[in-house]
Formats: C-alpha cells, sequence, structure tokens
C-alpha cells in the first residue's frame, strides 16, 4: 500500500514536472512574449515602440531572463508554497487560485449532491430488468442528455427558466453576494449532462451482477426480489460506478470551462480560460499543477476504494 | 482661459460665419480649438448649448439639474481590467475603471467638441507649434495637494519615456516633442517649459492642430508625481471618487472621496459600480436588472435590446475597420489587384448588411462624415467587369486569390463586414479566405500582415487618424503607404484652422488616398447602448468614455 501510494506520487511529480516544462518552453517563445506585451500595453503602443525600447521593457517585466533560470527560479518558488504572480489579475497566484478552487468546490459539491443519487437509482432501476420498459427508457433519457453538449443545455436553460419564467437569475456572477439561485443553472446544466453517462455505467455494471450465478442462486431460493437487489446484488453492482464517480472529479475540473465561461461564474474554469488567453503564464501553471494533483489524486482514491471494494483485487 | 488674448483665426472664423461662408457648428469647433471656452463659443455661434452636451459655461460637465437627487449606486456593465499604469492602458474600458477618479487636460464631450478639464484654457501660436495651457485653479489632490504646472510635467515627460511603452507617444502633439536619439526616440530639450505654478508651454518641431484633442485621449489621465504603478495599489487623483475595490474580470467599486475639496462642483452618486460580465452577457445581465447600464453592446443583439425595457442610447462615430493592404508586398505592390479589389465592392450595399440602422458608408479614404472637414467624394459605384479587366491586365486572369486576417478586436462584425465583402468580389473572380485569430493574436501582427482588416477607433478630427497611420514612415502606418503628395496635401490641411478651407484642401487628401486603393473602408459604424429609466444624465460618447459627475438615480 505505501509502495503503492509513493509510486503514484511520484508518477505525479514527474507529471508536474513536464506539463509545467512544457509550458515553460511554450510561454517562453518570442511571441508569446511579444503577445504579453500587446495585452499589457496595446496593439497600438507596442508597434511605436522601438526595437531598443521593447528590449528594455522585456527587461523590466523579468522576461528577457534565460529560460532556464526562470523556470528553476519558479520551481523554488513553487516548492516554498509561492505561486507566483498574476500578470493579468495583479494579485498573488496563490491566494487567487484558492478563491476560484472554493467557488468551484461549491459548484462541484452540488453536482456530486444531486448526480450520484439521480443517476445510481436511475442504473439500478434500469440494470434490474435489461431489456424491459423501464429499462429502455432510463437508457434513451440517459443517452439524449449525455449527448446535448453543456452549451446548448446552458443556452436552454437560460432561456426557460431565467429569461423567460424568471426563477433565476441569467448570469451567476453573483454581484451582490453569495446567491443559492444563481447556484442553479451552472449546477443543472452539469448535472444534466453528466448524469446520463454514471448512469449507463451503473446499468451496464447492475445488469451485468444480475445475470451471475449467485443472483440466480439466491432468486431460485427463494428470497424476496428486495432483498435480492438490496443486500446481493447492489454491493457488487455499485463498485465499477464508485471508480467512474471519482474519476467524474476529474472530469468536472475541464467540465466546468464552458459553464463556469457561459454563466459568468468565477471559479477555476473561468481562471484558467482567461489565463490561457491573455497569457497569464504563472496562474497556468498554478491552474495545471492543480488539475494534475485533482487527476492523480482521483485516481490513486478510485484505484485504493476499489481495492477495498472489491476483495478479488490486491495491490500489487 | 485666456479671454484677453483672442486667436487672429477666431475672429477670422467669427467673421466667416457672419458672412455665412462657415457654419455655426464648424465655427464652435475652431474656437474651442484655439482656446474659446465652450461656453463663449457657444455664445458666439448663436447656437443654443444643449442641456446634455457634457458641458456648460468653462465646466466639461453638465449643469445641474434642479429635479436631480443625491445618493444611490449607478451599477454599470463593463469588462473588469487591472489598472497598472493609465499611460499604457490600451482600451477605453480601462480609462472608465480611472476616468472619475484621475482626471485628463481636456475631454471631448458626447457632442464631439474638445472642452478644458484640468487646464482652464489654452492659447496656440499661429504657425501652431507653441501652446499654452493654464493650469486650472484650485484642482486638489485626494492627500490635499494642489495640482500645479510640474505636476502636469511630470506626466507629459513621463509619456515620452521611450522605455515606458505609452501609446501616447504615436500622438501627433506627443510626436512633435521626440526624436531619436541612438536606438530610441527620447524628447526633444526643453519642449515642456513650466512658466509659471500654473502654465504649461509645449514647443513642438512642427504644427499640430490637434493638441487639446490629443490631451482628451484616454492614455493621457493626469497621475500625482508620487505615482507608481499599479494604481490601484495606491489610487491618489483628483476626481470626486476614488477606487475602493478592485477585482480584475469582476468587479471595481468607487465611492464618493469623503472631505474632498472638489473643484468640479456637485456630484450625484454616492457609488459608481463596474461589474465584468464579458461583451456579449452584458446585455442579458441588463436584462435581469442587476446593472443600470452597460458600455455598449454589439449590432447582432441590436434585436434583443429593442425587446427589453430600457432606453437605447446610440452615438454616430468614425469608428471603423479598414481592410488594408500593405504597398510593398505581393500581390498588392501591384495597384491594379488593389483597385480590382476596391471596385468589386459595393461599400453601399455591405453597410446595411452589418449595421441595418445608423452608421455612415465609407468610401475608401479614413475621413468620416461626422467629421468637420469631412469633403464628400461619392464612392465609385461598383464595377465587376472593371475589376476583371484589371486583373486579367495585372496576369490574373483566371482570378486570384487573396487571404485577409482579421480579429474580431472589437467584435463579431469585423467578421460580418468580410464575409459580405468576400461575396461580393467572387463575382469578380477575387476568392478571398478569410483567416480569424483571436484578439490579442490579432494585434500582434496587425501592422505586420500583408492583407489584414484593422479596426480604428473615433477621433474627433478627420486629420487625426490620417497623420497617425497613413503618412510616410509613421509607427502606425500599417499600409506601409508613402507618398509625398499625400503628405504634403496632409501637411496643408492640417496648417489650416478654417474647417471650410481645411475641407476644400481635404479634397486633394482624399482623392489621393481612394485613387491609392491602400485601405477599403465599407463603413463607419454606429455604437450602441442602453440604460434603464431610473438613471438620468447618461448618454452614448463616441469613444466609449463615461463621465457620471451629473449622473443621478431616482
Amino acid at each position: 500500500m505505501t509502495k503503492f501510494l509513493l509510486k503514484r506520487i511520484l508518477q505525479m511529480i514527474l507529471i508536474m514536472l513536464t506539463a509545467s516544462f512544457i509550458l515553460f518552453v511554450i510561454f517562453d517563445t518570442p511571441e508569446f512574449k511579444k503577445r504579453l506585451a500587446v495585452q499589457e500595453l496595446g496593439g497600438f503602443a507596442v508597434s511605436a515602440l522601438t526595437d531598443a525600447s521593447y528590449e528594455s521593457w522585456l527587461e523590466k517585466k523579468g522576461l528577457n531572463v534565460p529560460f532556464y533560470e526562470r523556470y528553476s527560479n519558479w520551481i523554488g518558488a513553487v516548492v516554498k508554497g509561492d505561486f507566483g504572480f498574476s500578470q493579468e489579475k495583479n494579485r498573488e497566484v496563490g491566494p487567487l487560485l484558492w478563491d476560484k478552487l472554493k467557488k468551484t468546490g461549491i459548484l462541484a459539491f452540488w453536482v456530486f449532491a444531486l448526480m450520484i443519487p439521480l443517476s445510481l437509482v436511475l442504473g439500478v432501476l434500469a440494470g434490474m430488468k435489461e431489456g424491459s420498459l423501464q429499462d429502455r427508457s432510463v437508457s434513451f433519457i440517459s443517452v439524449f442528455f449525455t449527448s446535448i453538449p453543456e452549451i446548448a443545455t446552458a443556452i436552454l436553460l437560460t432561456v426557460f427558466l431565467a429569461l423567460g419564467l424568471g426563477l433565476v437569475p441569467a448570469k451567476s456572477a453573483m454581484i451582490s453576494g453569495f446567491d443559492w439561485k444563481a447556484l442553479v443553472l451552472p449546477v443543472l446544466t452539469l448535472v444534466i449532462y453528466d448524469f446520463g453517462y454514471v448512469a449507463r455505467m451503473t446499468r451496464a455494471s447492475m445488469a451485468e451482477v444480475m445475470t451471475s450465478q449467485y443472483i440466480r442462486t439466491a432468486i431460485l431460493k427463494g428470497l424476496p426480489y428486495r432483498r435480492v437487489i438490496m443486500k446481493h446484488a447492489l454491493r457488487n453492482a455499485l463498485i465499477a460506478p464508485f471508480t467512474i464517480i471519482v474519476l467524474q472529479l476529474n472530469w468536472l475540473l475541464s467540465g466546468v470551462v464552458v459553464v463556469e465561461v457561459f454563466f459568468e461564474y468565477d471559479g477555476f474554469g473561468k481562471l484558467l480560460l482567461e489565463a490561457a488567453l491573455f497569457p497569464d503564464i504563472e496562474v497556468v501553471q498554478a491552474c495545471t499543477l492543480v488539475a494534475v494533483l485533482v487527476a492523480v489524486l482521483s485516481q490513486i482514491i478510485s484505484d485504493i476504494g476499489y481495492t477495498f471494494l472489491n476483495p478479488r483485487i490486491r495491490f500489487s | 482661459m485666456s479671454n484677453n488674448r483672442l486667436h487672429p483665426k477666431v475672429k477670422e472664423a467669427q467673421k466667416m460665419m457672419d458672412d455665412g461662408r462657415m457654419d455655426r457648428r464648424a465655427f464652435l469647433r475652431v474656437a474651442t480649438l484655439l482656446g474659446v471656452s465652450a461656453g463663449s463659443a457657444y455664445a458666439m455661434s448663436g447656437l443654443v448649448q444643449p442641456a446634455d452636451a457634457a458641458g456648460h459655461g468653462n465646466m466639461p460637465f453638465a449643469a445641474d439639474d434642479p429635479n436631480a437627487k443625491a445618493g444611490g449606486i449607478l451599477k454599470v456593465g463593463m469588462d473588469i481590467q487591472k489598472m497598472d499604469d493609465p499611460a499604457t492602458y490600451s482600451w477605453s474600458e480601462m480609462s472608465n475603471q480611472t476616468r472619475h477618479t484621475l482626471e485628463f487636460l481636456t475631454i471631448t464631450g458626447t457632442d464631439n467638441i474638445t472642452r478644458p478639464m484640468l487646464v482652464d484654457g489654452w492659447e496656440a501660436s499661429d504657425d501652431l507649434k507653441t501652446w499654452t495651457f493654464t493650469i486650472r485653479k484650485g484642482v486638489k489632490w485626494h492627500n490635499g495637494d494642489e495640482l500645479t504646472a510640474e505636476h502636469v510635467k511630470f506626466n507629459i515627460d513621463r509619456w515620452m519615456d521611450p522605455d515606458l511603452g505609452s501609446s501616447n507617444i504615436g500622438l501627433s502633439s506627443i510626436a512633435a516633442m521626440l526624436e531619436d536619439v541612438g536606438e530610441k526616440k527620447a524628447m526633444v530639450e526643453g519642449s515642456v517649459e513650466v512658466l509659471d505654478s500654473h502654465t504649461i508651454q509645449l514647443n513642438l518641431q512642427k504644427p499640430v492642430l490637434s493638441v487639446p484633442e490629443d490631451f482628451s485621449n484616454y492614455p493621457t489621465s493626469i497621475v500625482h508625481p508620487s505615482f507608481k504603478a499599479p494604481f490601484s495599489d495606491n489610487p491618489l487623483g483628483t476626481g470626486a471618487y476614488e477606487l475602493v475595490e478592485l477585482v480584475v474580470g469582476e468587479k471595481c467599486i468607487l465611492k464618493k472621496k469623503a472631505d474632498h475639496d472638489y473643484w468640479g462642483g456637485q456630484v450625484y452618486l454616492d457609488e459608481i459600480h463596474y461589474y465584468d460580465f464579458s461583451a456579449e452577457n452584458s446585455l442579458i445581465a441588463f436584462s435581469g436588472g442587476e446593472v443600470d447600464t452597460i458600455i455598449e453592446f454589439g449590432v447582432e443583439q441590436l434585436e434583443f435590446a429593442k425587446a427589453i425595457e430600457g432606453t437605447i442610447l446610440t452615438a454616430r462615430t468614425s469608428q471603423t475597420l479598414t481592410l488594408r493592404m500593405q504597398v510593398d508586398q505581393a500581390p498588392f505592390d501591384d495597384i491594379r489587384v488593389r483597385r480590382a479589389f476596391s471596385m468589386a465592392i459595393d461599400n453601399a450595399a455591405v453597410k446595411p448588411l452589418v449595421y441595418p440602422e445608423g452608421g455612415d458608408i465609407g468610401a475608401n479614404y479614413h475621413v468620416a462624415p461626422i467629421h468637420p472637414e469631412h469633403f464628400d467624394i461619392p464612392v465609385p459605384a461598383r464595377d465587376v467587369e472593371g475589376a476583371k479587366a484589371l486583373l486579367a491586365e495585372a496576369g490574373y486572369a483566371d482570378g486570384i486569390e487573396l487571404t485577409i486576417d482579421i480579429g474580431n478586436t472589437d467584435g463579431p462584425w469585423h467578421q460580418t463586414v468580410v464575409e459580405a465583402v468576400r461575396d461580393q468580389v467572387k463575382d469578380a473572380g477575387i476568392t478571398l479566405n478569410i483567416n480569424v485569430l483571436p484578439a490579442s493574436k490579432y494585434w500582434e501582427i496587425w501592422d505586420k500582415t500583408p492583407f489584414g482588416a484593422t479596426s480604428w477607433t473615433h477621433r474627433p478630427l478627420g486629420t487625426m487618424v490620417l497623420s497617425l497611420g497613413y503618412r510616410t514612415g509613421v509607427p502606425w502606418n500599417e499600409t506601409h503607404f508613402s507618398n509625398a503628395e499625400f503628405d504634403a496635401a496632409l501637411d496643408e490641411a492640417e496648417a489650416t484652422l478654417d474647417v471650410e478651407e481645411r475641407r476644400a484642401k481635404m479634397e486633394k487628401v482624399q482623392k489621393i488616398m481612394q485613387d491609392a486603393a491602400i485601405v477599403c473602408i465599407p463603413l463607419f459604424r454606429p455604437l450602441y447602448s442602453i440604460v434603464n429609466g431610473s438613471v438620468n444624465g447618461v448618454s452614448m460618447h463616441p469613444t466609449k468614455f463615461h463621465l457620471f459627475n451629473k449622473v443621478w438615480k431616482a
């Protein structure tokens, strides 16, 4: 177990080093420096600068320092917990990122709180009797909703619930403080997109369990159907969905970009997009670290959880 | 204000107006340009000063409304960017965040007339090479210091720092104080002279007409000599409001400065809040009642705007998109190719496709009908056969394939224009590929690509943008156009104060530009914004400036 964890953490550090290195290489090109200058000073100002003045500007911003020096400085700072400074937002990256992560955390919490029970119940109901009307309708609904892109759901929900019925605010910028109602549309959009996939997976797993020998035996023994499902089938059927649900954490981190940008919800996804467009390198770097961390962590959790839930698997 | 000396040209202009040779509005412009206060100029012209003309008497603000109620918060939807160094601002939006804290020497009103703000007047020498500005008395900084000529000199010197990267270096007036020193541009010694505590003199290397207009440009706000970037860390200004909170990409909160002896009279609003919904979402936020007004909305949202409650504001401007070609790059080095391209386009048909309401049709020279000295040369009629013949002559009998770079830098309307043009030039055998770049990417190559669509903002005078963008060798000359005859004709027009005479001289300038076919300018666009019924005194400015001193909420 310890060996397994150490291996995974080592793996994570390697991924982080590789990803940040690649990003640094990309952002260190003259084109990206020029883009930063254009963002800071404007296209008209940059073209009015002489080459010598442009060099002085790069020097003032610390951009003419050799690449390896900047990269090693950055690593040194990150190890000490200093994520650098955002050129675009004029703020320390650490607290900035923390603020946005908290907001995305709230969003993620509600998405999971709704999505997990909904998709598990639907998936189990469908998988119980493969091929039944119940199964077909759940499958149809799942596939239908999963195939609508988030952006389309977002627009439809805005038109119906916000602009049409006026039940909730159209945008979730929450300019006058935190507002639960403004959370409704982004959460719904994500749940609608995601529940179908998890429900389908749960259905497949449940259907497989229902065909296994021991369930047939239990039914033939005359156990009440309800008890067969609750006591015998569920435990085994939920192993696979558990893994998938934990991995949804990773999906959510990238899935929120569209939803947060559309609804103007100031979380991690919107920050990442803005930083990438700017280009605000230290923010992009910090966001990448977080994304890698979440990806690896969710894999570790799902692997460990799977091993605990499924006695047939052992750490190797 | 130097009321004791009228520039000789003012008397001349007044005479012309009296003789009926100059219209009253044109007179207003000449008179205010030469240092007559807008109030006096309106009086001399016999025109009634409009109530909301953003100026009254010698003040840049509208007169106090007797019904006005003090208090309240004005909420505005606008992109919120960092407030680093006001001299390097690259968008009007940024200057709006500081406009109620940091003020300008002059300000161009919504009526396109420039009025004194932190100065109370100016005087130009007859050759337009020496300009004297008197600083308004009693302007206080938030820390109690009084604004002096030294402070103003500090700012002008700063703009000319070759390493600062301010776009002000490109302004005609500032460029006329610069010389090449080694590989950089630096100020000519003695260009900015402090005559006394409240008088400053600019000594230019060549005549410039638009000095007051230049000082209203958005990166020219006046900062305190103790200034250190970023401004948001130490927001010291002369304005009636102070910055209390800034979160880039979210909000910018301004509050009426307590215990501040403000020079500009009464202001009504307690607070001004800017919120960032990103451009395409602002109107939805407005319709949901989250903000009272927004900085602007695009023409693609006009029908939506009409369907919601609120008053739509419009501004006629000289903002445009230039489909410009570099005259030293193949195939655009062949004037026949450039001419054929223009000939294949029906400008009058493009405008209504993009802007069904408002706006002006362009005629392929960069002067707009709203400019006082605009000489009306109609755009030649579309001639597809002529275009084909020209192309054949140039060796493209089987048609030609061109690629234009566009960045939609101020909205998707750029793409609509270029797509309309693409469909038209097809008839003449020109295949136009549209290469859409992200806005920031476009600004990297805007002056480098052989063929691109660049947006140019509104400038109050027609000669200003010609000087900035089309003179031989100027930094913003994106077409690489170099024509001695054009330069000389423009020099002559710029040295002519009288608008009627200048307009006559503009005929030659505009004609040369149109004939050279270096740019295709299908239209000049209008601006739209919207405001709800509780807000009084907001109007749309042709460069989106906000000035909320006399705005109040019912």
